[in-house]
């Protein structure tokens, strides 16, 4: 305690001092006064009797000095003399600052930036209380643990009775688009169905009227709705007497019984607008895409509850629902929402962070040669009794003030690189719509980076610097200071691994503009340029019939197809690129089946025309005709891919595919259908695919509510978009026109992420170029200087300009060397571990890098070749300058 | 160069000199070495350079306080007095100081006979 409140009472003195001191000052004087009279009286001349005095006190100075050191913490005290006196110092050299300031805090500032978009998206704790104590509980291929996404209501509800891992349970299906309709007009929504014990797992009151009561979770019972706040606010304008009235999604009257609290965001799926109850009969067993939410109890653990789950699900019966090739998972509900972005977040904070190494192995040679011209004071103060100690803090000191004013520029930098950031990545590649913004922890992350590459820079060349030897130093004179063996072999090293740094971040933003080309190029399988297309997904009683849904497209084609202007209209229940498919399980007749439930394949229903349309190339047989109809026999075109899966070099043509029945999702078998033809394969998802077993019907014989109708004219885009409205309402005002977008735009966004990732690359890449020739410009060019006097020597001794240029060119092309091939061992050390990570692998569909090798030859030679130009560029000019000295001038070069 | 042991007997003694002499009566710095240097009879000459550091520890440490006011000779001097905790503190200390001093007579005694 006492010792504690020593030590605040001299914090405090470091800024009390000057009148302590004044008042030590003029009592010691007064003692020194009473002193020298004592001695005059005892009959000392006026000379000796204060000299005696003097004596005796032992020196004002001394004195106050030892005061000094008792008085204050000498520590902190020095400190900020190092910190006055390093700001001085680097005031004074204005040049030198603004360098390594802007170095570091472009660094600092990409890093910042990065981080503050992990910290919100993947890191900040959801928008729920105590989120960190919500989990995921899943069922997964026990072969596996890939998430089989699907979920009988038997098991959930089994897991809900029968658990004890849990505070609660609930459960929730992904939103769905209806059409809600209130107050005369109608407009599209999200939708999403929800168990009454949703809300109470996380913990999020409703704003008011009451939540969903546990008898509407049955079927018939269920026509009750919860509106979020954002639309109770914007459509009922915040009317409380809302609750207990009707609205109508989809032709159905819900009653709204309360609205959800402000706060309640679900952020990494799209907002749903209304909450509906999630029924499911209680023996249910089919299959259906929902979610678990549950809320670990205290003192549980995740595995704990997995296993609990996992034991439940053994009970299950087959029949009940339960399945012997599965089990379950418990994950953390944060990371399981976010964890897909992870990945290439990750990816590009370790591009960043080889950023930061370049800055800070840049002002380390920066330092380093400031260290060296600084030699003479750095001796001086070592001669005036300055220990080793005392300079390598004050080295440290210096190199810890441009960090922090690195840091300090750098935080700017990165929130405004964060808004790029969030700008500039396409939509759906970040998990959350939380904004990115400084908060505390971004500002810690700054101050711990700064503080991090102050050492990173400060320590070697201190250590260096700070090795004075005073016998040697004061005897040769300065010249012979700063050409130490030990220091130049850093300078070099420090080259070198700047080059093999750049090496690493040039070959992979090579790779990425090779994957991108490639990209641009790889077959999509269509091509329809100018096209437009939109969607319409029919809702109410008078499409419950495939004939009606069949109808309706068919009238809707046959209308927009006579309007002035249009050329050719088409129709699918997807298009390529659009994501918009189905799913089917089939075996070919007469054969073993592959697999225990058939062969998954992607499934379309198109027009006759689309293959023609979208300029899809038929490989063999032929298209759909308008023969080929509902009372026609069943007819199928195979993709490509689809045809190597299942009969390898065969003809697949006649071949008769017969479909599984997919009882775990409750889906009836089709009626087994003939190849007539084999189409080239055509993007699904994305440009960045592996090709998917895609199989196509023919509309006519596979009708669906919901499909997207292609249009080509030489309209302008918003007449023509006008006239498909106009048709369409006037065929049925109730069924909405959505996702309109044309063929171009679906390809641009389809590369928009590898765009992206290009893009980011491609600037840090740029970015750290720029450094590497900065510092090795700086670096060659200090050498040569350094040996202006022995290439003067050597002049004189006869050697040839260009004998000088040759020499002073040799040891960079050395180093230069030495660093790209160690850039090389790393770049593929670092390809072979993120392999799993950069690269599309056969089956996963989520790599960064499409067509290229991780020893991709051609981005590597263009790595080295324009590293060694930079390289050669920085060496010349001061080579040159070299060469040109004339000796006179070199040998008086001091 | 001065050798420590000149300055000090042992940690503590000069400051319980100090305390001792201010429990007599209220002096200023100059006025404390002159005190201790004639009450030991010259046999301890007080470093005076360690006098201030010694007297601000003690100031710090509330065993002391100070106060300027005018001495004799017409001077602005810093009168230091004893304060209560100053008190006690030199009780102890010199409570401590006899025990100590008995045990090293006794050892020397033993190590005579």
């Amino acid at each position: 305690m006492r010792y504690l409140r020593a030590l605040i009472t001299r914090f405090a003195e470091l800024f009390r001092k000057p009148r302590r001191e004044r008042e030590l000052v003029a009592e010691m004087e007064s003692h020194l006064q009473m002193h020298i009279d004592d001695n005059l009286r005892s009959g000392m001349t006026p000379q000796e009797a204060r000299r005696q005095a003097l004596l005796r006190l032992g020196g004002i100075e001394q004195t106050k000095e030892i005061y000094r050191d008792r008085k204050s913490l000498p520590i902190i005290e020095s400190l900020l003399r190092d910190l006055r006196y390093g700001l001085r110092v680097l005031r004074k050299n204005p040049g030198f600052t603004t360098v390594a300031v802007l170095t570091l805090a472009i660094g600092i500032g990409a890093n910042t930036a990065i981080f503050s978009v992990l910290e919100s998206q993947l890191w900040r704790p959801l928008p729920f209380p105590d989120s960190e104590r919500l989990v995921d509980a899943h069922v997964v291929l026990r072969e596996n643990l890939r998430q089989w996404g699907v979920l009988s209501s038997s098991v959930y509800k089994t897991w809900r009775e029968r658990s004890h891992s849990f505070t609660n349970l609930g459960a929730y299906d992904y939103p769905a688009n209806r059409n809600l309709t209130a107050g005369g007009t109608s407009e599209r929504v999200q939708v999403m169905p929800v168990t009454s014990s949703l809300w109470d797992t996380l913990e999020v009151p409703l704003e008011t009227g009451r939540g969903f009561l546990p008898e509407e979770e049955t079927p018939g019972r269920d026509r009750v709705a919860i509106l979020t706040d954002a639309l109770w606010q914007t459509r009922f304008a915040s009317d409380n007497s809302v609750i207990g009235k009707p609205i109508v999604l989809d032709g159905q009257p819900y009653i709204v019984v309360g609205v959800a609290s402000p706060g309640l965001h679900f952020e990494y799926i799209d907002e749903p607008a209304i909450f509906v109850p999630l029924a499911m009969e209680p023996s249910e067993q089919a299959l259906r895409n929902t979610y678990v939410i549950a809320r670990l109890a205290p003192g549980v653990s995740p595995e704990q509850a997995r296993a609990e789950l996992a034991g439940i699900l053994e009970t299950i019966p087959k029949s009940g629902g339960g399945q012997a090739e599965s089990t379950a998972s418990v994950t953390n509900l944060r990371e399981t929402w976010t964890g897909f972005a992870a990945r290439s977040l990750f990816f590009f904070a370790g591009a960043v962070l080889l950023v930061l190494l370049i800055a800070c192995v840049n002002n380390a040679g920066l330092l380093l040669a400031r260290g060296l011209g600084r030699q003479r004071e750095f001796t001086l103060r070592a001669a005036l009794g300055a220990g080793r100690g005392t300079l390598i803090r004050q080295s440290l000191v210096e190199s810890l003030i441009l960090s922090l004013a690195g840091g300090a520029a750098g935080t700017l930098l990165g929130l405004w690189g964060a808004a790029a950031f969030a700008a500039f990545i396409p939509q759906d590649t970040l998990p959350r719509n939380s904004h990115i913004a400084l908060d505390a922890r971004v500002l810690l992350f700054a101050l711990a980076v700064s503080i991090f590459s102050a050492l990173l820079t400060g320590v070697v060349p201190a250590l260096l610097s700070s090795r004075v030897d005073l016998n040697n130093a004061l005897r040769q004179g300065a010249s012979a200071l700063s050409s130490g063996r030990s220091q130049n072999r850093t300078r070099s090293s420090l080259v070198i691994i700047e080059v093999a740094l750049a090496l690493v971040l040039l070959f992979g933003a090579g790779l990425f503009l090779r994957s991108f080309v490639r990209l641009e190029q790889a077959p999509r399988g269509f091509d329809a340029p100018g096209a437009l297309s939109f969607r319409v997904s029919l809702r109410g009683e008078s499409y419950a019939q495939p004939e009606q849904q069949h109808r309706y497209f068919r009238s809707l084609t046959d209308q927009l197809g006579t309007l002035p202007g249009v050329q050719a209209v088409t129709v699918g229940t997807g298009i390529p690129l659009d994501g918009h498919t189905l799913s089917a399980s089939l075996n070919v007749a007469g054969r073993p089946p592959r697999r225990k439930h058939g062969t998954g394949v992607l499934t379309y229903a198109v027009a006759p025309n689309f293959f023609g349309f979208l300029h899809m190339h038929l490989l063999a047989g032929r298209a759909f005709a308008p023969q080929d109809s509902g009372t026609s026999p069943r007819v199928a075109i195979i993709s490509r891919n689809t045809a190597h899966t299942l009969f390898g070099s065969e003809d697949p043509l006649g071949k008769v595919l017969e479909f599984v029945p997919d009882e775990r999702r409750g889906v009836p078998a089709e009626a087994p259908s003939q190849i007539v033809g084999v189409s080239e394969n055509a993007q699904v998802f994305g440009a960045n695919e592996v090709p998917f077993d895609v199989i196509y019907f023919p509309f006519s014989q596979h009708p669906s509510s919901a499909a997207d109708i292609v249009i080509s004219s030489n309209l302008p885009r918003g007449a023509l978009l006008g006239a498909i409205r106009e048709t369409a309402y006037a065929l049925d005002k109730d069924q909405p026109v959505f996702d309109v977008h044309t063929m171009d735009d679906l390809i641009s966004s389809s590369l928009g992420g590898a765009r992206f990732d290009l893009l980011l690359v491609a600037c840090l890449a740029i970015v750290g170029l720029t450094l590497v020739s900065v510092g090795i410009f700086g670096t060659v060019a200090y050498f040569v200087q350094q040996r202006t006097r022995e290439f003067g020597i050597r002049l004189v001794l006869g050697a040839t300009p260009a004998g000088i240029l040759r020499h002073a060119l040799k040891r960079s092309f050395v180093m230069g060397f030495v660093g790209l091939l160690s850039g090389v061992v790393v770049s593929l050390a670092l390809g072979r571990v993120l392999r799993g990570v950069l690269y599309l692998v056969p089956g996963e569909h989520t790599g960064m890098l499409y067509g290229v090798k991780i020893y991709d030859p051609l981005s590597m030679s263009f790595a080295c070749i324009l590293l060694f130009a930079v390289l050669t560029l920085a060496s010349y000019i001061p080579a040159v300058r070299a060469a040109r000295v004339e000796p006179t001038v070199a040998l008086r070069y001091e | 160069m001065k050798k420590p042991e000149q300055r000090d007997l042992f940690p503590g003694a000069l400051e319980m000199m100090i305390l001792r002499t201010l429990k007599r009566q209220p002096l200023h710095g100059y006025a404390l070495v002159q005190h201790i240097k004639r009450t030991s009879n010259d046999l301890l000459q007080i470093e005076e350079g360690s006098l201030y550091p010694a007297l601000q520890r003690l100031l710090k440490e509330d065993l002391v306080k100070a106060e300027w006011s005018i001495s004799s000779t017409n001077r602005r001097v810093r009168i230091y007095k004893l304060t209560a905790a100053g008190a006690r503190h030199l009780e102890r200390q010199v409570s401590s100081f006899e025990k100590m001093l008995e045990g090293i007579t006794r050892v020397l005694a033993r190590g005579e006979s």
